[in-house]
């Protein structure tokens, strides 16, 4: 039988068959929402393989041509080679525009997946001792992620991306004393310099996405070794985990759910317009476009740099630019906080020792009235990065919304963190002491006239 | 040279002058004659009655203005048929900001009240001829991204713009709409003369902006041309959603 | 039972027949609504079909229970044993004191040599951020190289404006304003430099540096798409709203002979955001 020959075939070359045994017998829980991950996972896979397509194609040259292609209101117009390389990709190759739609639908999923993924993790306190590393892991790959769809969708060279690659440069040059320099080596000169195209396309198909598939691959190995937290079911013992073995149903799970995921990312790559570069026109450094943001995950950047407020510091002959705060710092501090956070939460609660089973948000008040006030924040200031679209929406004068947004921004955190951190404690009270159910009796009238009572029912 | 050859010369050439200047002013002041259609009292009278009826409350009869309306002396006739034909005016309530809507008026009355406004304020721009199959679709996009998309948005979809306005859509512009908006510059919009943006070039925006209307969007749905605002909130809602909900039919709940 | 497997095999039904029009839809010459739709029915189908094969085909594959660590965990002594492996190693190193000291003096030394081709990436900025490519005397042109005049702009309007030779300079960039005459308050020192109802600004927005390409004619605001920030045209283009902390510098203008318009100098101030060479 194959299998049977594929088996002894692989232990006689690597000695593995109780490898093969002991890991395909291996139990993952069940919970949905402990499959986010794997929603990450499969988006990457995806951004993969239309990746090495849309590299087949593209040109990350500035060098300027004349575009000749078929869509009109480009031709004969000064563009870039790699601007030119994406119009052809998107007009003239087949499947070309789909295949950069689902590349770029799923950038956006699997960001948005990791951080569903992050929201998860801290609210069942999965993070804690001995995942702290993995968790360290997930927070660099949630930057990496961002990193590699703001290189990625600069790639195209067209006045939008140009915009977002300005601001960027300007918040590097920013940075006290060492800014002007870190900006000129990192992005080849004075913007916009020549060698910034080929750089970012170094970074978006090469750099990053190694730091991506190496870290992980780290971070699947410790949840291999270290195997997955769960809410422990009734009657298991602590030191122990219950769930699905690998072999054949989780497998078959997962992979049916890394189709779905492609299923969802190839649906909106051909059904929903994404990006259309060729409306934007190419990069020119005097062009002025709106509305102006970047992509989702980097929009609130975007609502902190809109609502900051207009200071700048000067001292002894030197500018500490408007920026740095909002645009260095802040961001620096978040995502360290955000990395260092089990390490936070061991300290201020004390608690160092091992955990292995997860945690509902009840059972943690501060914890998850933190997390919320946090998603909190965030989604104000995304709300903040799009106002005048949202203005427009909403039929309203943008610089008045600026007003609201500003105070939404600490109002939102501070209520929602109070308003959760109080629902969980009272879901958690009515959990340690539940409402007893109200008991029946039967009352009967006996053959003397008088009353009896049943005994419960 | 002296003598009768120098003197013919002279005369030849002062002859010459005069003619030419008055061919030149000849020219202007024929192009500032009044429409054919003016020509007609009935016509007039028409658009006298409209105006008292409808604008002499804001404007004043004379077109002088109150405190409720601008002086319309120096609006010219594109600045008029403009606020007519796209709805604008007349305003129900003057403090009301002016916004695109349904015309009040039928285009014969339209022209009507154009002929009766300059004939009582005369001069100003005259409403632009905007020929849009003469334009050029490429010279169009350079012009559209170059002075327009930073307040309509690059799809033309219209955006906020602060100042209590939003830029509009340019979906349901005509070429003539777009040629007297571009020239007259209403509300908080510029205004660009024939320095900025040539016959040539108006021809070609308008051609650009009637083509975007129906094309451009290879891609598909295209949310609203607004971005990645729009793209963000899809990714999540419905890509994220969906995902979220076939996890939450094959995954265990406890 | 029957009717799980029934679903399963009409989902992978669909992806067959999904996958074989989308041969169809590519050789008759590709659509990208039909491709995304026919690719996410086919990817979907077999997606679908797994899925309620693994939750609905195998109930007898029920959940087990198993302890966390496999092996047996590990005692004080192979964690003293593993502790002293290490150990050992790190004390061979640590004896040779002197030899020690001169490799972490040679690592030193290589690591700041590993940043020289750091400093290969990119030229010094030196001044060249304070520098554009206006000078005393330079036409102004607009993008396509036509020099501007004192008739190119009517009241209201505003044009994109380079020195002549550098069209589409990013750091030169300008934008000359055109306003009733009469209505310019600019700071003493500039008021030269703007002829009657004409004033230029550098383009570049001080906050992050985007092109201010937005002009609020009747407010005479010039407004940056990015952040919002909003500069007075008629007051030296000093910032009203919005996070740019300085106003754009004025690009001082006098209109030349032959009625095209010249820049007198440089910039009134260094263009674009700020830094911290920036006095």
């Amino acid at each position: 039988m194959i299998v049977r020959r594929l088996v002894d075939g692989v232990d006689e070359r690597l000695d593995a068959s109780s490898f093969i045994k002991h890991n395909l017998r291996k139990v993952f829980p069940d919970h949905w929402s402990f499959m986010l991950g794997e929603l990450a996972l499969y988006s990457f896979a995806m951004l993969l393989l239309t990746g090495i397509f849309l590299s087949l194609f593209f040109v990350a040259s500035p060098a300027e041509t004349i575009y000749q292609g078929p869509y009109a209101p480009m031709q004969g117009r000064e563009v870039s080679l790699a601007y030119e390389s994406v119009l052809r990709l998107s007009f003239e190759v087949r499947a070309g525009l789909v295949m950069r739609q689902t590349h770029h639908w799923a950038a956006l999923v699997f960001v948005a997946s990791m951080t569903a993924h992050l929201v998860r993790v801290f609210f069942t306190g999965a993070f804690r001792r001995p995942r702290e590393l993995s968790w360290i892991i997930g927070v660099t790959l949630l930057v990496a992620g961002i990193g590699a769809g703001f290189t990625g969708y600069s790639l195209p060279d067209d006045l939008l991306s140009g915009t977002g690659l300005r601001i960027i440069d300007s918040a590097v040059l920013s940075i006290p004393v060492a800014g002007t320099w870190l900006a000129y080596l990192f992005f080849g000169g004075e913007f916009p310099a020549p060698e910034l195209l080929s750089r970012l396309f170094v970074m978006h198909i090469f750099l990053i996405p190694a730091v991506i598939t190496g870290l992980l691959s780290v971070h699947l190995a410790l949840v291999w070794r270290q195997t997955h937290t769960q809410f422990r079911p009734k009657g298991t013992l602590e030191g122990t985990v219950t769930g699905t073995p690998v072999w054949p149903k989780f497998a078959l799970k997962s992979v049916g759910l890394a189709f779905m995921t492609f299923a969802v990312l190839a649906g909106l790559g051909g059904l929903v317009q994404i990006n259309p570069v060729w409306l934007y026109g190419p990069f020119v450094p005097y062009g002025a476009l709106s509305p102006a943001q970047p992509d989702f995950y980097a929009g609130w950047l975007e609502g902190i740099l809109r609502l900051w407020p207009n200071w700048e510091l000067h001292l002894f002959g030197h500018t500490i630019g408007n920026l740095f705060l909002p645009a260095v710092v802040l961001p620096g501090i978040i995502f360290t906080g955000l990395a260092l956070w089990p390490f936070i939460e061991a300290r201020a609660t004390g608690d160092t020792a091992v955990h292995h089973d997860a945690q509902r948000p009840r059972d943690e008040p501060v914890r998850s009235g933190i997390g919320a006030a946090g998603i909190a924040f965030f989604v104000s200031l995304m709300l903040a990065g799009s106002n005048d679209v949202l203005a427009k929406f909403l039929q309203v004068e943008v610089d008045s919304l600026n007003g609201v947004l500003r105070v939404l921004v600490f109002l939102m955190p501070a209520i929602t963190g109070v308003v959760v951190w109080w629902l969980c404690r009272d879901l958690g009270a009515r959990d340690a002491a539940p409402i007893a159910r109200p008991a029946r009796s039967e009352i009967r009238r006996n053959a003397a006239g008088g009353f009896d009572e049943v005994e419960d029912l | 040279m002296a003598g009768p050859a120098h003197a013919e010369a002279r005369l030849l050439s002062r002859i010459l002058r005069v003619g030419l200047t008055i061919a030149v002013l000849g020219q202007i002041a024929w192009s500032f004659r009044p429409g054919p259609s003016a020509a007609q009292p009935e016509f007039e009278a028409e658009g006298r009655a409209l105006y008292e009826a409808n604008c002499s409350t804001c404007h004043a009869l004379g077109a002088t203005g109150t405190p409720n309306g601008p002086s319309l002396l120096d609006s010219g006739p594109a600045a008029v048929d403009f606020m007519l034909r796209t709805g604008r005016m007349p305003l129900a309530n003057p403090a009301d900001q002016p916004e695109r809507g349904q015309p009040k008026f039928t285009p014969a009355q339209i022209d009507a009240l154009v002929a009766y406004v300059s004939s009582i304020a005369p001069g100003g721009l005259p409403i632009p001829t905007v020929d849009a199959s003469q334009g050029d679709l490429a010279l169009g996009a350079r012009v559209f991204l170059d002075n327009c998309a930073a307040c309509h948005g690059a799809g033309a979809s219209g955006d906020s713009v602060g100042g209590g306005q939003i830029a509009p859509s340019l979906y349901e512009a005509d070429p003539t709409v777009i040629g007297e908006a571009v020239r007259i510059g209403p509300g908080l919009m510029p205004t660009f003369g024939p320095g900025t943006i040539d016959q040539a070039e108006l021809d070609s925006l308008a051609a650009y902006l009637l083509w975007l209307r129906d094309n451009g969007d290879e891609g598909g749905l295209q949310l609203g041309r607004a971005g990645a605002v729009a793209e963000g909130f899809i990714a999540i809602v419905v890509g994220l959603g969906i995902l979220i909900l076939v996890l939450r039919l094959t995954g265990a709940k406890r | 039972m029957k009717r799980s497997e029934r679903l399963v095999a009409l989902a992978f039904v669909v992806a067959i027949i999904s996958a074989l029009a989308l041969f169809a839809v590519y050789v008759r010459g590709g659509n990208p609504q039909a491709e995304g739709a026919l690719l996410a029915l086919a990817l979907g189908g077999v997606g679908a079909g797994l899925l309620l094969w693994a939750t609905r085909l195998m109930p007898q594959i029920r959940d087990e229970t198993q302890p966390r660590t496999q092996a047996t965990p590990a005692t004080d002594a192979d964690r003293e044993a593993a502790a002293e492996t290490v150990e050992a190693g790190v004390e061979e190193i640590r004896r040779r004191r002197f030899l020690a000291r001169l490799l972490l003096g040679a690592a030193g030394a290589l690591g700041l040599a590993a940043l020289i081709p750091i400093r290969s990436l990119g030229r010094s900025p030196g001044d060249s951020l304070l520098r554009t490519k206006w000078t005393a005397g330079a036409r102004l042109v607009t993008a396509d190289g036509t020099p501007v005049t004192t008739s190119t702009l009517e009241v209201g309007s505003f044009v994109t404006v380079f020195p002549e030779g550098f069209e589409g300079s990013a750091d030169s960039q300008a934008v000359l304003v055109s306003v009733e005459p009469g209505l310019l308050h600019l700071p003493p020192e500039w008021s030269d430099g703007a002829p009657p109802g004409l004033v230029a600004y550098s383009k570049l927005c001080t906050h992050a540096g985007c092109p201010v390409g937005l002009y609020l004619a009747a407010t005479h605001e010039l407004r940056c798409p990015c952040h919002q920030s909003t500069f007075d045209v008629l007051n030296g283009a000093r910032p009203v709203y919005g996070p740019a902390p300085r106003p754009l510098p004025q690009l001082p203008i006098e209109v030349g002979d032959d009625d095209v318009l010249r820049a007198t100098g440089e910039f009134t101030g260094p263009v674009g955001p700020s830094f911290w060479e920036l006095a």
